[in-house]
């Protein structure tokens, strides 16, 4: 039973769709995002898919710094992935808010609206960076997931 | 006294009497009801008691005492005079004229033409009169039962001072009668009698508001089924003086068959009548503004029982015209009506409309299937008969619920009626699968008739496309009646009981009809396949089989039944999963289907269906369909000369 | 047999599904996802919390997997080829009904878009199956898969219009209006945007037995030899994918006037051919 449940864990990890939400960045992120998808980098080799639907999506990868008029939709995709999922931020503007920290209308970093699990530093991060990052939160998705059903088991 | 003919008897007659009844007695509710409910339930069980009977032929000399052809006579030339009436007083000199005309040649052909007394072996009762006569009584009686609230209802909406329900009933119930009549005689002049019987309760049912545009439909109505009347009086004359005789079966067998001129023109007449009562392209607009009747009229006349009368005449008298250039067009002109019917459906929003579109499409796949004229397709049209009576009656009848209840008949606004009217929308959906899905019994009829059709090109090609352009308005108006964000527990819906006697019947009617549909084949129509017609199907592994074909009926109405069991078990744990609002972009409300637009403003987000106006609206396609029905029809006509 | 059918549907579907993928990616100088990874996609779809918009469109994708399945399994029980086209569609018409029951804009009209495209290639599949009998003279496959000689040189034409109702339903461009595969949006995910988890993974799985049943009609045109099936088949696919590369999405007029067009055109000229031969 266990020995299935990491099996199962496993084609879960290997299975990663990708939501891509632009929370106002300079697009200098979405640019380096865009361009994992391209031949040169070929993100689908790791069964990445771009979905346009939260619903459908196991990966919320934000770029640019969330600001106080789309904090809300920020939040309302979020809640409609369906668990389990992870949020990757990308960018410095993502982390912390990165050059725009002190504008008027930005909230200052992605994890104060929702909770993130991978910060990819950068402005922007190169492509590899990013793939990186996804990777280590895949990893976090399949111990997350087994940590949650050690939690019931016990 | 014989029991069957104590039966038919009963079958013509007592509805008469209900209707005598109901327009003496009926200015009461209950006593109405009563009569209605008595009269439903005696038709019902005289059609189950004739069913082991059948077939059967028996003389009918007189009718209290008098002799009854010049009973019929006498009726007959009273109605005319009726509809004369009625022409004068709506000042309609069509009417006038076609009424004239058929008084002046049924004059003729009484009294110029018969010599000597016709043949008193008159009723004739086989498996497809039985069919027509269990179709009449059940589904004719439930609908009765179902208009009692609904005219309740109806009238209560239009605020009608004196209540015109005895009228209502009188008619409705008269009209039964008359069908039953219909189907239980043999002799041509009876039928006539009939038909007519039929046109004046159709008439007299659609003008029943009395409001202008109910007044304007029923006077079309009555012309062009009036031009069907005079039709079949020419045809009747050309039959005897090709034949000799009015008695139907004997018209059909005897050494004339090869064809002589004036035979296959007076067969061709006669299904130029059956056209125009079946309400086939051109002249299918009497049909479309007979929709503005109460729907129990709607689906009582217009789809289960009075345009059935047409497909009933041209199954008659289908070996006939066997293997003649006549056969081939009425197939052509079948297949021709089933696709038009269905791109004018396509193009409705109109709930009522497309189900008169759908009803004229259907018929004509059964105009197709008698045209084809072989063992299989004439099985198919029986088949197609049966089922869509039964189905189409339900839907018409869930329509009326409907429309009572949201006081609408547009699709559009019956969009998530499922979160008002659960049951109702449920038994509606329920039809429309029932309607295009397999294993039941209207989409076995079509799987049969396509196979027969698959040799005659022209057919084929149109009832092909016909079928694909029938998935698009049923699908679409099953989506829109569940279309709702359900957050909520099912709801229970309130209606009066009747109505729920009649569609509960109805509905788990139809699919155990379906089920059964074997049974009904071995039972009602393998005994028609004689003569010219060898058995079609033989019943093996729990399916229809013949030599080219095979419809597993019973093994995959088994695994139907599962897949719906494992799927209906889905949904009940649906109901404890997470409900979410549908994708609106991030920018989602809390409210169902509302996001925050311009200005931070909530918008309702809004998506209307698609009726595809320009190429399937019934503004642009009306003309080219008469047109196209008027040319084959030339050709009917023409070919049978 | 019939575990027979319901195992080859998920397995061939998936199989073929992801050798379209590498195919594509190839096709498009890249390397592309392993090719067991529809199936990782459905079973991790299938494991998601389970979230619907409308409890029935539960019903509706198991009731499209059921008849998908159904008409498979008939398939491989040799059962008539015109059922098994009415069973598939009752598949592609709850699908239908289930995204209608959503109310966003997107599952909207991505349900009309899937309307037009069965309203295109309806009349071609029956037109197709009606071209078999008139050769073979008979519906049942029994028979069909009997006829001694292969059917594709008798109905070249009928093998073509195959290939536009092939490529309709397995969703490739020009024809990919309602909802698309692989790494395309259409209106987000069309007709599929509001079905999300293990109604999704359903949808896809009612897919793969559709793709198995169409390329099962596929082999009747050459089932004279199990060589000649399979070539005809690596063939057709690979001009399917090699379609779907080469051209855009196009809108529905344009695919209802030129599949109707081109296709009861050479249908008719191939069943004429058929009667009068």
């Amino acid at each position: 039973m266990q020995g299935i449940k990491r099996f199962l864990n496993q084609l879960r990890a290997k299975s990663p769709w990708l939501l891509h939400f632009d929370c106002g960045s300079c697009n200098g992120c979405d640019i380096e995002i865009l361009a994992c998808l391209t031949p040169v980098y070929d993100v689908e080799r790791f069964g990445i898919i771009h979905v346009g639907n939260p619903a459908h999506a196991d990966l919320l990868l934000t770029s640019g710094t969330v600001n106080h008029r789309n904090k809300k939709v920020l939040a309302n995709l979020y809640s409609q992935m369906p668990s389990p999922k992870i949020v990757v931020a990308i960018g410095a503007c993502g982390l912390s808010g990165g050059v725009f920290r002190e504008a008027y209308n930005v909230v200052g970093g992605i994890d104060k609206v929702i909770p993130v699990d991978v910060y990819v530093p950068g402005c922007p991060p190169k492509p590899e960076a990013i793939i990186d990052g996804v990777v280590l939160g895949l990893g976090k998705l399949q111990a997350a997931r087994e940590a949650d059903e050690e939690r019931k088991e016990v | 006294m014989d029991i069957r003919a104590l039966l038919t008897a009963i079958l013509v007659v007592a509805p008469f009497g209900g209707a005598l009844l109901c327009a003496v007695l009926g200015a009461n509710k209950t006593t109405r009801s009563a009569i209605v409910l008595a009269t439903g339930a005696v038709l019902i069980a005289s059609a189950l008691i004739l069913a082991p009977q059948v077939p059967f032929r028996l003389s009918a000399a007189s009718f209290l005492g008098m002799d009854l052809h010049r009973v019929i006579q006498a009726a007959d030339a009273a109605l005319l005079l009726i509809i004369l009436y009625f022409g004068f007083k709506h000042q309609h000199l069509t009417i006038i004229a076609l009424a004239a005309l058929q008084l002046v040649l049924t004059a003729y052909l009484e009294f110029f033409l018969i010599k000597g007394p016709l043949p008193v072996e008159r009723i004739f009762c086989d498996h497809l009169s039985l069919l027509m006569v269990l179709i009449i009584s059940i589904v004719g009686s439930i609908i009765c039962f179902q208009a009692i609230p609904y005219m309740e209802n109806h009238e209560h909406h239009y605020h009608v001072a004196k209540s015109r329900q005895p009228r209502f009933f009188f008619v409705m119930l008269l009209f039964l009668g008359g069908m039953n009549g219909l189907v239980l005689f043999d002799d041509l002049t009876f039928i006539y009698f009939f038909f007519e019987v039929t046109t004046l309760c159709s008439f007299l049912l659609i003008g029943h508001d009395r409001t202008t545009i109910a007044t304007r439909n029923a006077l079309r109505a009555l012309w062009m089924n009036s031009v069907g009347g005079a039709a079949f009086v020419l045809g009747m004359i050309l039959a005897y003086t090709a034949t000799g005789t009015l008695g139907l079966q004997k018209f059909l067998v005897a050494p004339w068959l090869a064809g002589a001129g004036t035979y296959l023109l007076a067969l061709a007449l006669l299904c130029l009548a059956a056209f125009v009562k079946s309400a086939q392209f051109p002249f299918q607009s009497w049909l479309l503004g007979a929709m503005v009747a109460p729907t129990p009229v709607s689906a009582l006349l217009h789809s289960s029982t009075m345009v059935k009368v047409g497909v009933y005449l041209a199954l008659r008298l289908a070996p006939g015209f066997m293997g003649t250039l006549l056969s081939q067009s009425v197939a052509v002109f079948g297949a021709f009506s089933f696709l038009a019917g269905a791109a004018l459906a396509v193009g409705q929003s109109n709930g009522k409309k497309v189900l008169a579109y759908s009803t004229i499409s259907n018929l004509g796949l059964i105009f197709a299937c008698t045209g084809l004229n072989t063992a299989a397709s004439m099985t198919a049209a029986m088949l197609l008969l049966a089922f869509h009576a039964v189905v189409k009656a339900m839907l018409f009848l869930s329509v009326g619920a409907i429309e009572q209840h949201i006081e609408s008949r547009d699709i559009e606004d019956m969009r998530g009626l499922y979160a008002v009217m659960p049951l109702t929308a449920l038994i509606t959906v329920a039809g429309v699968i029932m309607m295009i899905m397999p294993p039941f019994g209207v989409l076995l009829s079509k799987w049969m008739a396509m196979e027969a059709a698959a040799q005659n090109l022209y057919v084929i090609v149109m009832i092909a496309l016909g079928s694909a352009l029938t998935v698009i308005y049923w699908a679409r108006w099953a989506g829109t009646l569940m279309s709702d964000p359900f957050a909520g527990r099912f709801q229970p819906e309130h209606q009066p009981a009747l109505t729920w006697l009649a569609l509960g019947p109805l509905c788990i009617g139809a699919a155990l009809l379906s089920v059964g549909a074997p049974w009904l084949y071995l039972r009602l129509i393998a005994p028609m396949m004689t003569g010219p017609y060898s058995a079609a199907y033989a019943f093996t592994a729990g399916g229809l089989e013949n030599a080219y074909g095979t419809f597993a009926i019973l093994p995959l109405s088994a695994v139907a039944a599962l897949g719906a069991i494992v799927a209906a078990i889905a949904l009940k744990r649906a109901f404890r999963a997470k409900i979410v609002s549908p994708y609106l972009s991030g920018i989602q409300t809390g409210e169902p289907s509302m996001f925050r637009g311009p200005m931070n403003q909530a918008v309702k987000a809004e998506a209307k269906n698609y009726y595809l106006d320009t190429i399937f609206g019934e503004a642009r396609l009306t003309d080219w369909v008469n047109l196209g029905g008027g040319i084959l029809l030339t050709l009917i006509l023409g070919g049978a000369l | 047999m019939i575990l027979c059918g319901l195992l080859a549907g998920p397995i061939i579907g998936g199989l073929v599904s992801g050798l379209d993928r590498i195919l594509t990616a190839r096709m498009q100088s890249r390397i592309g996802p392993p090719v067991l990874q529809p199936f990782y996609d459905v079973v991790k779809l299938l494991l998601k919390e389970p979230q619907v918009v409308n409890v029935w469109q539960a019903f509706c994708a198991y009731c499209y997997v059921a008849a998908a399945s159904i008409a498979l399994v008939l398939f491989f029980l040799q059962s008539d080829l015109l059922l098994i086209f009415f069973v598939q569609a009752v598949g592609a018409v709850f699908l239908v009904v289930g995204a209608l029951t959503s109310t966003s804009p997107y599952s909207q009209i991505g349900a009309h878009r899937e309307l037009l495209q069965i309203l295109s290639y309806e009349p071609l599949l029956v037109l197709v199956v009606v071209g078999f009998y008139l050769e073979t003279g008979s519906f049942k496959l029994a028979d069909i898969f009997a006829w001694p000689h292969p059917l594709l040189l008798k109905l070249p034409f009928l093998f073509i219009v195959l290939g536009y109702a092939l490529t309709i339903k397995l969703r490739k461009s020009p024809f990919d209006l309602s909802t698309c595969h692989h790494a395309h949006q259409e209106l987000v995910k069309g007709l599929l945007t509001d079905y999300s988890g293990p109604f999704l993974a359903l949808t896809e799985i009612g897919h793969w037995f559709e793709v198995a049943l169409l390329l099962g009609i596929c082999t009747l045109f050459w089932a004279t030899s199990w060589i000649g099936m399979a070539v005809l088949l690596a063939v057709t696919y690979f001009l399917e994918v090699l379609v779907d590369n080469v051209t855009s999405r196009m809108n529905w007029r344009w695919m209802l006037s030129y599949v109707w067009g081109v296709g009861l055109t050479l249908s008719l000229v191939n069943l004429i051919w058929l009667q009068q031969g």
